[in-house]
């Protein structure tokens, strides 16, 4: 145990991300076993699907858990960008590139008026993205009349989006494009919070805010960009969500929340902010979209994961607390 | 505060204004303008029916409210009474429909679910030391999953008002003749009266106050805090089954999966109703009042023309507004 | 005054590396006021938190009415009738006065708590020690003055027999204080035993009966407070061998320029008025005891907490400090008290603390230049020697003089021109003292500047060329290291205006 603990590789990466990754390779496999069809690639690309979108939303969140708060808004603000984006886009005939630059907007929107809230009010940052979730969601379907929004196919006109997500070969295989764009942000994610004054700051500052400002440092600056950083992704969901799902409904969305923020503290980010890692929540996110392919796969009813979400959410958090606890 | 103790101004240093609160006044005064406003507006408004379905929308999420605000008052939260009120109106209704129980039981079944998850809320952070937001986030997100899995994934409709199982319907709203009642509206006061005196002049509301004025001083007067503030999540808890039970009595069914977002409907009117966040403070009365500012909005923004989306939209926008003011408030005192 | 009431005898307490309490003795009898008195550090709170049960004694025997006792926490002590009137309230102030002093033996009617029975209870309580205070009052509506009265008349609602006032006139207002007075020689008629611990030797002198001297967790002796000067006490209480050459003449240049300029600071009660200068290459000490103002003082000054006037001039300049960020601007920089909460971020390491207040200089492009953090961070800590395996190191791992070193380095890396130590050798052990008293000289030497905040004597008369001392918010005595001698500092420390 010690020694591979010690190991270059394994301390590089980190043990507990390593033991995460046994944890999704061993999940497959007993599902795998449990149930016969799950070995299937379409089974793979429907995880990956479920996977996209979450991954981009707990990689924003992550940052503003590093910061000691929450955001309880992203999931409904995916799908508020969704459908504002969509509704334009086949409604009122904007061109496709605007209405992803819009999509992202709006994300950027919400992480900014919650950035604000939090930072430079200070309001409690769940409560706030609760109040702004309620304004996502009421936001999406009045701006659609209640409407459901669906995204053209592939093949149809302004479908090239999808390449972002998926890509059909001659011979009829998909390739996964949409992982290699999740993994490319992720290492994007992973350089800001490592090798930024900006991943710095917020990590500091989730720390020990109060040390941080005596230092010098604009605290409400950076805090407030990590909810922006956060919005911003979740724009960026919202069109990975549409390249896998095509049809958006409004009022929906707040189980993603939980999703991703599960993805998150299971992959080592913890609640009391300062230490965050983006190849734990990606791991964690992979686990949480597995869980969910291989409930479907073994026919059990959807409930069930929103039961062992919550659950992993509140041991991992205690794990967190206890862990805290023990080193003061 | 210091030399200034006696400030204020005529308005707020009047004994009948300093019993009842400035802020309550306000929320008052906020629900008559807010009551006018729609009567101005649409003249449909102005119907009796309107009354009784302003009520009807209040019921379960004062009963929600009632208990959260426990909860606020500790300078917790509980995030879990939305879908843990629709899983006990589910598990409560399935056992009257589909297994054949008298309604009773299916009331009493509610509640002692709505109980369970109050207990969990209380083992997790109480005893585990878990953030309370965090901790009934994911009671919450079990809530939501255990109640459509208990009942196999069905919408459930309690009994009908026409058949004799029924009457529990008449608790709510009592029809003589072509007349409805409000009779809801009684027990929601009388509940009231019971949960503030309970607050205020018990001993276990008096600690559960102290624990959110000072948790460290109040375990220093040798105050069983953990004890205590598990009871605020319990108590809570007890008001969710008891709204599951008002919500399936308004509504004609109960959806699985849903609920999620009713408690902050609740969690606004305690707000609203002068509940501090970082806890301490809190009144029964103002938790009501919260909540009907809450309730009209729901029943009255339909008659302007602004549909289900624009409920949203305002309850994220009061409850923004509310924590703002508190957070000032509070501010202000530090 | 009567009999004894409290023996404290031969009681000893070590803590790793500290012996708090050396064989200390004390002595109280019924109607008497004891002062217990000493500097900073001196052990007055050890041995009242030995005496309520919230340490255990090592040694020595506690005789109260006259059997011995041992008490396992301060509820036992409260029961048995020793209350402490702490300096810092533990109030519930979202409650009534009434509900606070009767909180967890509430009086009730059947199931229901009695509040108008309480307040009537309290109402008597009050008029019997001639409080004015109204009992259904929320608690946080009143002074800080009052709810000390409060504190004061819950304690006597427990039956105490003794009552211990840890530095109770530290916040009060003068008419407080003297109502404070009035209430205890009411205390005292009612042949109750009063420990007061306070600095204040007027206050000594007008209210109690005898004083206790401590010193570096030693007893000195006791006095009857008539039959005694001042002078007697101040000596007893300095009276501490310094073995350290204390300096005895000011190494700035006569004709220094001077860098930082304060005129006129308020911020509270804390900050009164204060002015001084700091000119260049020049250890300014600021001595006092505790809840003098100097650390807030310096807060102010650097921006920590917002000031309600006073001017500041940097270099002749005159200079507008709203937060820490301008002071930084300004090349001031801050080295808190507190190192956990207010200096580094335990949880980060060496270099990511070292770079925390200059991380511009330390960019290639975007990203941050770790090579050239982790030199810088390297460069310091070998200058500083402070001991670590590496710049990686979490700062976590490392001793308070370490981390101490890693907070001296942040301002180092950001090359501030004034530095504020604030207490920079509390909790560190004596070798690493030494080292940074050595770094502190040689900074200086540079050219630096810098204003040390300081609660032990010998440091301040080592280390200073020049002594400002607070006192209560308010600047009381300005020397030069020249004539600057232990008793002189304590009676300016001391003096109440």
């Amino acid at each position: 145990m010690e020694k591979i603990k010690n190991n270059a590789l394994v301390k590089k990466v980190g043990f507990n991300r390593v033991v995460l990754f046994c944890v999704l390779i061993l999940m497959y496999i007993v599902f795998a076993i449990l149930s016969p069809t799950f070995l299937s690639y379409n089974r793979i690309l429907s995880a990956l699907n479920y996977a996209y979108f979450l991954g981009f939303l707990a990689l924003g969140v992550t940052f503003v858990i590093a910061t000691g708060g929450i955001d309880f808004s992203i999931g409904p603000v995916m799908f508020c960008a969704a459908l504002i984006s969509g509704s334009l886009l086949t409604k009122s005939g904007v061109p496709l590139a605007v209405c992803l630059i819009i999509s992202i907007l709006v994300g950027t929107v919400f992480g900014v008026i919650n950035g604000y809230l939090v930072a430079y009010w200070n309001m409690p940052s769940f409560i706030t993205s609760m109040a702004s979730m309620m304004l996502a969601k009421g936001v999406g379907s009045a701006f659609t009349k209640t409407q459901s929004v669906s995204w053209p196919q592939s093949s149809q006109e302004n479908g090239g989006f999808r390449v972002l997500v998926k890509v059909m070969t001659g011979s009829g295989t998909q390739i996964p494009t949409g992982l290699i764009f999740l993994l490319v942000v992720a290492v994007i994610c992973a350089i800001i919070l490592n090798k930024t004054k900006i991943g710095r700051y917020i990590l500091c500052l989730g720390s020990n805010k109060e040390a941080v400002r005596l230092s010098g440092v604009n605290v409400k600056k950076w805090e407030m960009l990590a909810y922006v950083i956060c919005g911003t992704l979740a724009g960026v969901a919202s069109i990975v969500y549409v390249g896998a799902y095509t049809t958006v409904q409004p009022g929906l969305g707040d189980t993603f929340n939980n999703d991703a923020i599960a993805g998150c503290v299971m992959g080592g980010t913890s609640m009391a902010g300062g230490v965050a890692s983006i190849s734990g929540t990606v791991i964690g996110v992979m686990i949480i979209a597995l869980l969910q392919e291989g409930i479907l796969a073994m026919g059990f009813q959807k409930d069930w994961q929103y039961v062992i979400t919550g659950l992993i959410v509140l041991a991992a958090v205690y794990a967190d607390v206890r862990s805290r606890k023990r080193k003061n | 505060m210091g030399k200034n103790e006696k400030k204020g101004n005529v308005f707020t240093n009047n004994p009948l204004v300093r019993a009842i609160g400035t802020q309550k006044i306000v929320v008052v005064l906020v629900i008559i303008l807010l009551a006018l406003l729609f009567s101005i507006m649409s003249p449909s408004f102005r119907k009796y029916a309107t009354v009784v379905s302003i009520f009807d929308y209040s019921y379960y999420i004062s009963f929600m409210a009632i208990g959260v605000t426990f909860a606020l008052i500790t300078g917790g939260v509980d995030l879990s009474i939305g879908t843990g009120m629709i899983a006990s109106g589910l598990v409560g209704g399935y056992l009257i429909t589909h297994q054949g129980m008298p309604v009773i039981v299916g009331m009493l079944a509610s509640i002692v679910l709505g109980l369970l998850f109050g207990l969990f809320n209380a083992l997790l952070i109480a005893v585990l030391d878990l953030p309370p937001f965090i901790g009934t986030l994911g009671t919450m997100m079990v809530a939501r999953g255990l109640g459509s899995i208990l009942t196999g994934g069905m919408s459930i409709t309690w009994p009908a008002a026409s058949v004799p199982q029924g009457w529990f319907r008449s608790i709510f709203k009592l029809t003589i003749g072509n007349v409805k009642f409000p009779l809801g509206f009684i027990i929601v006061i009388l509940v009231v009266i019971i949960m503030s005196t309970f607050l205020n002049r018990s001993r276990p509301g008096r600690y559960i106050i102290a624990i959110g004025s000072n948790k460290e001083a109040t375990r220093l007067s040798g105050i069983n805090v953990v004890k205590w503030q598990s009871l605020a999540y319990i108590i809570s808890g007890l008001f969710t089954g008891i709204a599951g039970i008002a919500y399936a009595a308004t509504f004609q069914a109960v959806a699985p999966g849903t609920g999620a977002g009713l408690e902050l409907d609740a969690i606004a009117g305690a707000i609203i109703g002068g509940t501090s966040m970082t806890g301490g403070y809190g009144t029964i009365a103002g938790t009501l009042l919260g909540v009907f500012v809450m309730s009209l909005l729901k029943t009255g923004l339909p008659f302007i023309g602004l549909q289900a989306n624009w409920q949203q939209i305002i309850t994220g926008l009061v409850l923004i507004i509310a924590v703002l003011i508190d957070v000032l408030k509070n501010s202000k005192r530090a | 005054m009567g009999e004894v009431i409290l023996t404290m005898n031969g009681i000893d307490k070590s803590f790793p590396g500290v012996h708090a309490l050396d064989h200390v003795n004390l002595e109280v009898r019924k109607g008497e006021v004891h002062a217990l008195m000493g500097e900073n550090g001196a052990g007055k709170s050890t041995l009242m938190k030995v005496l309520t049960g919230i340490y255990t004694k090592d040694e020595g025997t506690i005789t109260y009415e006259g059997k011995e006792v041992e008490f396992a926490n301060p509820r036992e002590a409260q029961a048995a009738g020793i209350v402490i009137v702490h300096q810092e309230l533990n109030m519930l102030n979202h409650l009534t006065v009434a509900q606070n002093i009767f909180i967890g033996r509430e009086m009730m009617s059947g199931k229901l708590i009695n509040d108008k029975k309480m307040n009537e209870e309290a109402k008597k309580l009050f008029h019997k020690l001639n409080i004015d205070i109204d009992p259904t009052e929320k608690m946080g509506k009143l002074t800080v003055g009052k709810q000390q009265m409060c504190e004061i008349a819950k304690a006597i609602s427990h039956d105490a027999k003794v009552i211990i006032f840890d530095e109770p006139s530290a916040a009060l207002t003068e008419a407080e204080i003297d109502e404070l007075f009035k209430i205890i020689r009411d205390l005292r008629e009612k042949q109750l035993g009063i420990v007061y611990i306070s600095h204040r030797m007027d206050e000594i002198k007008v209210i109690t009966d005898r004083v206790t001297v401590m010193r570096d967790g030693g007893y000195v002796g006791t006095l009857i407070t008539e039959d005694s000067t001042k002078d007697d006490i101040i000596n007893m209480m300095v009276g501490r061998v310094i073995y350290e050459e204390p300096k005895t003449k000011s190494n700035v240049a006569p004709d220094a320029p001077v860098i930082l300029k304060v005129e006129n600071l308020n911020a509270g009660k804390m900050v009164q008025d204060v002015s001084f200068e700091l000119h260049k290459g020049e250890i300014l000490g600021f001595s006092g005891l505790m809840g003098a103002g100097r650390t807030e003082t310096a807060r102010a000054l650097f921006g920590a907490d917002p000031k309600e006037s006073g001017d500041i001039y940097v270099n002749g300049k005159k200079v507008d400090i709203k937060n820490p960020m301008d002071a930084v601007k300004h090349g001031i920089g801050y080295l808190s008290e507190d190192r956990k909460q207010f200096g580094i971020v335990v949880q980060k390491s060496v270099a990511e603390n070292s770079t925390m207040a200059s991380l511009d200089n330390y960019m290639n492009g975007i990203f941050i230049n770790k090579k050239k953090e982790a030199e810088v961070a390297k460069k310091y800590v070998e200058s500083l020697s402070t001991k670590t395996p590496s710049v990686d190191q979490l700062v976590v791992n490392l001793s308070g003089g370490n981390q101490q070193k890693v907070v001296i380095a942040k301002w180092l890396v950001r090359d501030c021109d004034i530095l504020i130590f604030d207490e920079p050798t509390r909790g560190i052990d004596v070798g690493a003292k030494s080292e940074i008293y050595h770094l502190m000289n040689e900074l200086v030497a540079e050219g630096k500047s810098i204003i040390m905040i300081s609660s032990e004597m010998s440091e301040i008369l080592r280390m200073s060329d020049r002594i400002v001392v607070m006192c209560e918010g308010k600047k009381t005595g300005e020397m030069s290291i020249s004539e600057a001698t232990q008793e002189n500092i304590m009676h300016a420390a001391t003096l109440r205006n």
